[in-house]
Parts: structure tokens; sequence; C-alpha cells
């Protein structure tokens, strides 16, 4: 049929099917090479950033917990904002290398990898938050159940525990899932390397050989791992927004708070995939590779996370009328009206109305809109945290008690230095390891499958 | 000296790493250019009833595991088994922690309860699950690590690793026999046939140095004496015992002085005007009987309350009111005993009378407020009015 | 095309009509009992042929944006359930007649001293629920006809463009069928306990629905496939990525499910917990308790393994399954509205289902005279009978 390949072409990964060889230049030039100039720009203005932060993080481990801007009041602050935060932006490594991989979107491949970095140098970002936080770092070891002198254990009630083991879970098995994927490829340099690196990728390629018989204990492994990570990126937000929804606080104790993280997660990991990959395509040529056809279909995700996210924030306005509980409706008034209404019309407007351009196709494939568009879904999620956990704190039961909350320099250098600190991991990384899966990526190419007629 | 190093970084890097090989064949490998042909040859390999032999591709081909007839993998099973371990792991650590070792009231909650113990079950078994898939798929699945395998650092391997799809018959298949596997190689279409041999050091000695049993003792034993040599320097030596978070903690002990606060106390005094939870001042303290008019019993004279008045009355004013309240001590004089509580006076006092006297106290007799709750003290007024009642009983209690 | 269209037999229909008739007598006479308990077992199995029908029809829209071809050899079993939207119309009249039975808050003198029933009033009053109602099913079904339509001209004409515009509408149906979708959910279902409140029902019901819709989606393709309707190119791959989103919906469920119960029980209000009290006294318990076993832990078991996803007589059984697990989750959630201290069941509660089923059995039949079974003109077809995994 001559109208066939219109609607049921994927994505073409390679476009005039380069050959194997021109994939692998292609992949590996950026490990291969001597470093750019850009990427030496790019690295000095991270680690600037980076160098900030931990000149923050000194005044704080110095002075405590007072350099920042939390009250009495507002006893959670930027800490917290910036945990769940870094978390979600996590979670779009997962979704995309677990749950489009399981749905056999296979447009996924070209960015897969690269997410999947993400998602484990955001954590790590995100874990040093709730570590620095008490202001005593050394006495994060409290939160594992190990047997001590005092025969206590850990409180198992409390989300703030179950956040502990989601979070190093999902550390530990998208750390797993990335290393796994990560063997092939790493043999694959091997093979191309001389010297210590070849020392060096042939010890941690196991000494993989490609072989069929490893192919397929390999690949049913991959997808228990995907199906593993699937449930497992849902619960690791879910179990962020318990910290919140578990409480009686009103403006955080609404049921629709776990799909409704896990939504915005996905939604600001997306944004920051986004960001990240429209330059970096830029500065190593990999426009063909990763095409503007990906980016269009990120713009298509963004769209419908974005609109979910939305449906959670009026859900949540409706409920609190409809509860008929005035305490809920006085914190939802509060929000879009109050001292914080400025926070709540930036996050309404970055999250729900902005992405819903995204309906256009002019816009979806035009880089600097999408570019800018991209960069204030981070804007808007970021406060999405400010607001849910700022304004349901600020003003509550207690009149007498209300508060402002002003963050401070350290609080704003931490920021910073978590930017700093996120972007040079992940600059170092595509310096030194394959960010495109090349076995995967040549397993999607066309006619790199066999044609099925001989053994059906 | 840079230029030294550079030099010798130079030096060591070039350093031919190729290892020596034996004469003895290890297997015969052959390249193919598509995925068809591989499928092809993979199933002509198995008519033949060649069963020790390989297919190395850039990445899995779809179709070869039939092709090449392997059993289906087992890693499924493996996850489910692990994934299991870690579920019951975690719902007896939970169960036995927090509802037997430890158990504490939380938000009035149960010690256990099945809800709050999900996430973290949830999370151990995805944990176990995907580690134990990771880890045995590499290891007891696939024999890996196998740095030295002799097909590496050959043309076959590397050429497989990027663009082309290889088939090895391996030596110790049982229909091994050089001529005809080459020419079975052709017969299929391979191309670039190569004879591969064993390195000089046979791969089934060492595997892969660096998971080397020997090597892996050698930095277990490191680690030990590393280990105990710092504890016992830090403990025995500088007197700085570690892991002692939980024997040393910033707080005052009892009979412990403050250094924090100016007066050495740890405990500050509650703010002057503090009224405790549930104390109820009482308005007639110190005041004469003849005031005491409005205070009225508030509780109901029920069978659990004159149990309760009993026990309070034996335990506080029986000792010199005696068991019927009828003032004979068990002091043996110690004491004045006191007048008899079934006098026409005290029968005739309203219930705030003989409540009064037990809060503020008369003559002799001290106050009891600090010892019998206000609840007690109105129980013992009903039991005391039962008591008088029951000298003075008429005849219709009788019915 | 190695397709033939060939006729249903018979006898589909002469079990659709006698299903449908005893059901319809035992409906009836259920009626005539007990006239209260009827009307809410008649709203339980409303809101199931409702979860078929509107979720086949998000079924068919997710389809087309998301691009999937493997399920476009099966469209059609779904455009033929989703045909159940424009029979809602008259299946929603007996509701909207017996809704002083079912909803408290349509009666005066309750709101009257009740003040947070006169704060809801604005919401929950007869004259909007019924506007609501109307409006929404008028939704469904202008989507339903234009998606529909625009699927079958296909049939003749082969016209990619139909594709093209199908896309168009199932992206703007999206949003419009998760705001639907959750006013009902919220009318139908959460008003008939109007103190209490839930942000998550939506999409609770939400999850529900598809589980029913790839199950029924599920049940009628294995048995298509049985009979030999279906093309002989559909293989296990087709079979197996059913059962896997069967699987995945169904763990979808029981997160969503558990979240709201963890969520109610942890902050422990009396705002809202008053409602999982009712569900855990009494016989509601065990109906509770039978629930979480038959809507997740037997079929999570069940459907774990590769084999059972594509063992046909395996995944019929499950499908039928769940479609009875989601009778049930219906149940739980409507019925103890009429009864807070005891679940009811009798024979009263045995016609409503038959005739349910029996509406969809003629349904089906008779869409299915009409027109192919098989989609034959979509550009997508050839892509998804060659779908392998």
């Amino acid at each position: 049929m001559s109208f066939d390949s219109t609607y049921t072409r994927e994505l073409p990964l390679v476009p005039e099917r380069s050959s194997f060889k021109e994939i692998d230049d292609v992949i590996f030039r950026p490990v291969e090479e001597a470093p750019t100039r850009k990427w030496f720009i790019a690295i000095t203005i991270s680690s600037l950033a980076l160098m900030i932060g931990a000149v923050a993080l000194a005044n704080t481990f110095y002075f405590g917990i007072g350099t920042w801007g939390n009250n009495s009041t507002v006893g959670w602050g930027f800490g917290i904002v910036n945990f769940v935060f870094w978390i979600g932006i996590g979670h779009a490594g997962t979704l995309i290398s677990a749950i489009l991989y399981l749905f056999r979107q296979r447009w996924r491949t070209g960015i897969a990898r690269f997410a999947e970095a993400m998602t484990i140098f955001a954590v790590i970002t995100a874990g040093i938050f709730p570590v620095i936080h008490t202001g005593r770092p050394w006495l994060a070891a409290y939160l594992i159940p190990y047997p001590n002198q005092n025969s206590i254990w850990v409180n198992f009630n409390s989300p703030l525990l179950w956040d502990v083991f989601a979070v190093s879970t999902y550390f530990t098995i998208s750390f797993v899932f990335w290393s796994v994927g990560l063997i092939p490829d790493i043999a694959a340099m091997r093979d191309r390397a001389s010297g210590i690196k070849k020392r060096i990728y042939t010890v941690l390629s196991l000494g993989w050989r490609n072989s069929n018989r490893h192919w397929q204990h390999y690949e049913r492994a991959y997808l228990i791992l995907a199906g593993l990570s699937t449930p497992l990126v849902l619960s690791v937000h879910t179990i962020v927004s318990f910290d919140f929804a578990v409480a009686i606080l009103p403006g955080w104790h609404t049921t629709i708070f776990p799909p409704y993280f896990v939504a915005g997660a996905i939604f600001s990991g997306f944004g920051m995939v986004a960001t990240v990959l429209i330059i970096l395509r830029k500065v190593y040529d990999m426009e063909h590779i990763i095409t503007l056809d990906h980016l269009e279909k990120m713009c298509k995700i963004l769209l419908a996370t974005g609109s979910m996210v939305g449906y959670a924030y009026c859900m949540e306005f409706f409920m609190a009328w409809y509860s008929g509980y005035i305490f809920e409706q006085f914190v939802f008034i509060n929000r879009a009206f109050g001292p914080y209404a400025w926070a709540y019309w930036t996050m309404f407007s970055c999250n729900v109305i902005f992405p819903q351009l995204f309906w256009f196709k002019k816009i979806r494939r035009n880089i600097p809109i999408m570019m800018l568009l991209v960069i204030l879904v981070n804007v808007g999620m970021w406060f999405e945290r400010f607001v849910i956990v700022v304004t349901s704190l600020h003003r509550d039961f207690l009149p007498s008690s209300w508060a402002m909350f002003y963050p401070t320099w350290t609080d704003l250098a931490l920021l910073l230095g978590s930017f700093g600190f996120f972007f040079t991991c992940v600059l170092l990384f595509v310096k030194v390891l394959p960010s495109i899966s090349l076995a995967e990526l040549k397993a999607v190419t066309e006619n790199a499958q066999p044609t099925h007629k001989h053994h059906h | 000296m840079i230029g030294k190093i550079k030099n010798k970084l130079k030096e060591v890097n070039n350093r031919n790493l190729e290892q020596k090989r034996s004469d003895e064949l290890y297997a015969i490998g052959a390249l193919f250019d598509t995925p068809d042909e591989i499928m092809d040859a993979a199933g002509k390999t198995t008519e033949a009833g060649y069963e020790e032999f390989d297919v190395n591709t850039p990445y899995p081909v779809h179709g070869m595991d039939q092709a090449m007839k392997l059993k289906n993998t087992m890693v499924g099973k493996t996850t489910f088994i692990f994934g299991f371990l870690g579920t019951t792991a975690a719902l007896l650590m939970i169960g036995w922690m927090s509802g037997i070792d430890y158990q504490n009231i939380i938000g009035g909650k149960p010690f256990f309860a099945i809800p709050p113990a999900i996430p973290i079950t949830f999370e151990l078994t995805v944990l176990l699950g995907g580690l134990a898939t990771a880890g045995l798929m590499l290891t007891l699945f696939n024999r890996l690590p196998w740095i030295n395998n002799p097909l590496h650092d050959t043309n076959y391997i590397k050429q497989t690793a990027s663009d082309k799809f290889g088939l090895v018959i391996y030596a110790k298949d049982k229909n091994f026999n050089i001529a005809t596997v080459e020419g079975f190689l052709q017969s299929i279409g391979g191309k670039s046939i190569e004879k591969i041999n064993f390195f000089e050091v046979r791969e089934d000695r060492v595997r892969t140095p660096i998971f080397d049993f020997k090597f892996i003792a050698l930095l277990a034993v490191v680690t030990v004496v590393t280990a105990v040599t710092a504890y016992g320097i830090l403990r025995y030596v500088l007197f700085l015992p570690p892991f002692d978070f939980m024997w040393k903690q910033e707080k005052v002990l009892p009979q412990e002085k403050s250094t924090f606060f100016a007066d050495g106390f740890s405990m500050r005094p509650p703010v002057e005007g503090t009224v405790s939870r549930g104390y109820i001042p009482y308005e007639y303290q110190g005041l004469p009987d003849s005031v005491v008019t409005l205070l009225a019993n508030p509780l109901p004279i029920n069978a659990e309350v004159l149990a309760k008045g009993k026990q309070r009355f034996n335990t506080y004013c029986s000792p010199c009111h005696g068991y019927y309240g009828e003032g004979d001590s068990r002091l043996r004089g110690q004491f004045p005993n006191p007048p008899s509580l079934h006098t026409d006076k005290v029968r005739q006092w309203a219930d705030g009378n003989i409540y009064h006297v037990i809060t503020n106290g008369q003559n002799v007799m001290s106050s009891y407020a600090k010892q019998i709750s206000r609840d007690d003290r109105w129980a013992i007024v009903h039991y005391i009015r039962a008591l008088q009642r029951a000298l003075n009983a008429k005849d219709e209690d009788l019915n | 095309m190695e397709f033939h269209n060939k006729a249903l037999p018979g006898k589909v229909s002469r079990i659709g009509f006698g299903l449908l008739i005893t059901g319809l007598i035992l409906m009836v006479a259920a009626f005539a009992l007990d006239y209260r308990r009827a009307m809410f077992d008649y709203l339980t199995m409303f809101m199931w042929l409702l979860s078929l029908g509107l979720g086949s029809l998000g079924l068919i829209a997710l389809e087309y944006i998301s691009g999937a071809t493997w399920s476009t050899p099966f469209r059609r079993v779904s455009e033929f359930l989703a045909s159940l939207l424009p029979v809602m119309f008259l299946l929603v009249i007996p509701v909207v007649v017996g809704m002083k039975e079912l909803f408290v808050w349509t009666d005066p003198q309750v709101v009257k001293s009740d003040a947070v029933l006169q704060g809801k009033e604005p919401y929950l009053n007869t004259t909007f629920f019924i506007a609501r109602a109307a409006i929404c099913l008028l939704i469904w079904v202008v989507f339903y006809f234009f998606l529909v339509r625009n699927s079958q001209k296909q049939d003749s004409e082969s016209i990619p463009q139909y594709t093209k515009s199908n896309i168009r509408l199932s992206a703007i149906f999206t949003p419009i069928f998760m705001v639907t979708l959750t006013i009902i959910a919220i009318d139908f279902m959460m008003s008939l306990f109007p103190h209490w409140y839930s942000t998550i029902y939506g999409v609770y019901y939400f999850s529900g629905t598809l589980v029913a819709a790839y199950s029924a989606l599920t049940l009628i393709s294995v048995l298509l496939k049985e009979g030999n309707y279906l093309s002989s190119r559909i293989n296990n791959d087709h079979f197996y990525s059913m059962g896997m989103l069967m699987f995945a919906f169904n763990i979808f469920w029981a997160y969503i499910a558990f979240s709201q119960l963890l969520l109610q029980w942890y902050a422990d209000i009396p705002e809202e917990t008053f409602w999982y009290i009712i569900i855990w006294e009494h016989s509601w318990k065990v109906v509770s308790i039978a629930l979480f076993l038959v809507h997740f832990a037997i079929p999570f078991l069940v459907l774990m393994p590769r084999s059972v996803k594509t063992n046909l007589k395996k995944l019929k059984f499950m499908a039928i399954w769940m479609l009875v697990a989601h009778y049930l989750d219906l149940y739980w959630l409507i019925m103890p509205a009429y009864d807070h201290h005891s679940a009811v069941f009798g024979w009263q509660e045995i016609g409503f289902p038959l005739f349910a089923v029996g509406v969809v059995v003629v349904i089906f039949k008779m869409k299915a005279r009409k027109t192919n079974i098989i989609p034959v003109g979509d550009p997508k077809l050839e892509s998804g009978f060659n779908f392998h995994l």
C-alpha cells in the first residue's frame, strides 16, 4: 500500500541508513576526542556554580542551619523544595528508559542513556539536601535500622524513613540499570581503544563479547529491570508526596498527591532532559541522532504531563471548595490570592498555561521557543514545590504564628550550587562514557533485524 | 619533570598489551554481513549438529534464540524468587522491629499495621529482585567477568562489536574437525574465516585477574588488617572509641550540671502561673467548712464508682477512720482516734463538706489533695455515704 | 489482506437476547420488590456499562495519539464496545428518575439541617446534576460518532487523511475525556456520600475503567480469534501485549486505591475517615478484603508469568475474572450508600449483571453485522499485523 509508511513508520533514528561504523564514530567522538573549547567554557561555568554552592555549604556547616531562611512557622524551606525538585528531575530518566521501553517506543533509544545518567546525578544532587538539612550530616547513619547500643529502631511509620528506602533503592536500581546498559557499549569501546584506555575498558566491560548466548539472558534481564523500575519510579515520587500528604495540614493532605507528584516529576524531568539535550546536540553535532522529531515527541509528553499537573491543580481547588472544610478552603484562597500569589501564578502559568502552546506543531519544531518553554517548565516546577511547602506552612491554624519565608543568600547559593553539581556531573559523563546507547541504537535502525519470513 | 612523567605515561600507554597465544586451537570464527545471513547461518549450524558454537552480534538479533535452539532463560524466575525474599524479609523486619522489639505509639497507630509497611516492603522487593537479576544474569547465567577469553583481541571480536555478525564454532565440540568446520563455514557464506588459538596463559586458570581468588583474598586480608589496626589505634592508643554516637550524646544526665544555663539547671522552671494538664484549682482551699455550700458530687452512683471509692477509702482513710468509718483506728494510739463518720453531724453534712475535709484537712487530719485525685475523692464521698446508710438501714433498703 | 469477513453466528444473538430478557425480568422483579435497593443495583450496572463504553473510547483515542499499531487489528472491538455510549442516553434515564432514592442531597429537608451540604448546594443540586450528566454524555457521543465514522469510512475509501483527523480528534478528546469522566465519577458515585471527598477519585475510576476496557478487549479478541474471525496473522505477541496492559493497569488501579487508603488511614481526620470505617465494618469488611484479593492479589500473581499472557485459554479466563472484579469494585463503591451496615446480596443483584452482559453482546452483534471486524482500510493495519516484540 502506498500510504503505508506515513503513519506506521517509527522515527528514523539514523537517516539514510548510516552504516554501523558511522554510528560508532559519531557516538564515540565526544569520548575519544580531546575536549573542545565549548566544553571547557561549559564546565568552567558549572564548576563555578558548584564552588559557590560549596562555600554556602561550608557556611551552613560552620554556623548551622540558622543561616537558612527557615523559621519556626516555615520549618521546611529550600532544603525540601530542592530535594523534591531534584528527585523529580530524576524521574524522566527512568521513564524514558523503563516505561517507554516497555511500551516499545523505539524513539527513546537516542536519549535513554543520557536521561538515565541524568537520573543518577539528579538523585545524588537531591540526596545532598536531606543529609545537610540536619546541620550534622555525620548523623545520617541514624536513618538506617542497625542494631545499636540503645536498642532502639527507626520509626517505620514515618514517611521520611520510607524516603530513605525509596531514594536509596531508586538510586541503586537506576545505577544498576544504567551500568548493565553500558556493558556492551564499553565492550565496543574496548575493541576500538588501545593502551591504558583499553585496559580500563576491558575491566569495566567484564569481558563482554556480544555473544547471543549472553544477549538472551541480558535482554530478559533488561526487560525485567525495566519492569521493576517502572513501579519503582512511581513509588519514589509517591513516597515523596507522602512526606506531605500523610500530614493533616490543609494544602498537604490531599489524596491526589501521589499521582500528581509523579506526573509533575515526569514533567519536570522531561523539561530538564529537553533543556540539556537541546544544548548537547548542538555542542556535539548530534543533530542527526537526537533529531527534531525526538524533541517534538518530548514536547508532546511535556504537553500531556503538564496538562495532568493542571488537572491536579484544578482538582485540588475544586475539592477544597467541595469539601466544605474551611481550613482547606482558606489555604487555597491564600495560595492564589495571598502574599505568595506571585509564586502560585508563576507556577500555574509555567506548568499549565505555557505548555499548552505545544498543541501547535510549529512551536513543537521551533528550537528557540521550545528552549524558552522548557526552561519555564523547570522554573515552574521548582515553584510548584515552593508553593506546596511554603504557602501551606506560612499561615497555619493559629494566626498568631503566621509568618513569611525569605530565603537567605546561603539558600540561594545552595540552590545554585546544586545546579552546578548536576551540570558538572553531566558534562563529565558526556566526556567519559558514550551518552547514547550504541547497541540499542543499532538494534532499532532500519534493516537491523532479520526479516521474519524464514522463521515464522 | 613533567616531561619525564609524560614520557613515562606515553611509554606505558604504548606498551604492547597483546598476550602471546599458544598453538592450541580454541575456535574457528566466520563473519557475516547482514542479520538475515547470520540467522540463516545459525539455523544451518544447529541443523548440522554443532552444539558448542556461538553467535556474536553487535546487538541482540531477534529470533536468534530459536535459531540457535537456546533453552528459555531462567532470569525471570530468579527475579521472582529474590523479589519474594525481599518482600518477606521486609515484612519480618518491620514486624519484628516496630511490632515486637521496640513498640512505640506513633500518632495513635497500631505498633504494626500493613498500610505503612507497604512502601518499604515494596522498595526492598524491588531492590533485592533488581540486584539479583542484574548480578546473577552477569555472573551465574553469563559466566562473566571473563576478560581474557581467547576470543578477545581478535579481528573477529572487533568486527562483531561494530558492524559484522559473527559465528564461532569451538574446538571442544564433539564433531569438531578443522577442515570440515572451515568448509562448513564457507558453505554457509562465512567470510574472513579466522582460527583463534588459546592464550599462552590458559583462560581456565585465570579467567579474570581482578576477580581471581588470590587477589580477592589479598584484598580481604588488607581490608581486615587495616580496619582492625585503625580500630585498635583509635580505641587503645588514642582513647577515642569509634562508633559511640549512641553512648555519647550531647545531653544532660541526671544529677549532672548544665553548662549551658547560668543557674546550672538543665530544665527550666515553668513560667509563673503555669497550670499542669487536668489541674482544676480548688477555690475553697484553706477556708472554713461553713463557706462550702455550692459543691455537689459530679460522679454518678454506680458499682464501679463505689468500688473505686471503697478501694481508695481502704487505702487512705481506713488506717485512722477504720474500715467502716467508725473511728476505730488501726494505729494503736500513735494518733488520736478521729470521731466516727456516723455521727449526726457528718450524716447531715452536704457531700461538699466531706469533700472539703478530705481536700483541705481538718484539725489533726492533713490535706489529702496531693495523694488522692479529685475524682477519687468524690468516689470516696459516695462510699462514705454508702457506709452511713448501711449502718442506718431502713426497712425499704432491704427490698 | 488475509481477512474474510465472516458473520458472527446466530447463537450470539440468541445468547445476548436470552441474557437481556432474563436480566430484564429479574430487574423488574427487583424493582417491584425493593425499589430503593434496585436503584442502587441499577446504578452499579450503569457504571459498569459506562466503564466499558467510555473506557473503550478512551482506548481508541490512546491508540491514535500514541501512534500504536499493534492494537489496530483489534480497534474495531473497542469501537463496537464504545457504541454502548449512545445507549447510555437511554440507560441513564432510570438513574435520573430515581435520583431521590440514590442521592441524599436531593432531599431539601436533609440539606436544610446540614451546613456542609448547604455549602455544596451550588454544585450538588438536581438541575445542575442533570445538566452535567447530559453534557458529558453528549460530548462522548459526539466524539464517538466522529472517531468511529472516520475509522469506518476508511474501510471503503482507504484514505489516510481519516487517520490524521482521528489523531487530532483523539488529542482533543483526551483531556476532555479525563475531565468529563471525573465529573461523572464524582456525581454518580462520590456524591452518594456527600460529605466524603477525595481528590484522587476521578483517577481511581479512570484506572478501573481502563482495566475493564482492556479486559473486555482481551476477552472479545480471544473469543474472535478462537472462532477464527480475526486474521491468521494475529500472533501471540499481540495477546501478550493485551495481557501485559491488563496486568499493568491493574497494578495502576491498586496503586491508586492504596494511595487513597493510606493517606486517609494515616491522617485519620473525621472529614474523610468515616467512609473507610463504613467499608471496614460488619459484612463490608468481607467485601473489602474480597476486593483486594479478587481485583489485585490474585490477578497480580496469576498474570505475572509470561506464559499466562500468551496462553489464550488462561488469558480468556483472566479477562472474565477482571470484568467481574470491576463489577465488584463498583458494587463496593456504590452499595455501602444503600446499607451502611451490611453488604446486601441476593437474587435481586443477579439480574443486573445479566442484563448488562446481554446489552453488550446484543450491541456487539448488531455492530458486527454491519461493519468489518478488522479495520481493513487503516494504514496502520499492515504494521499492526507485523507486530513482533
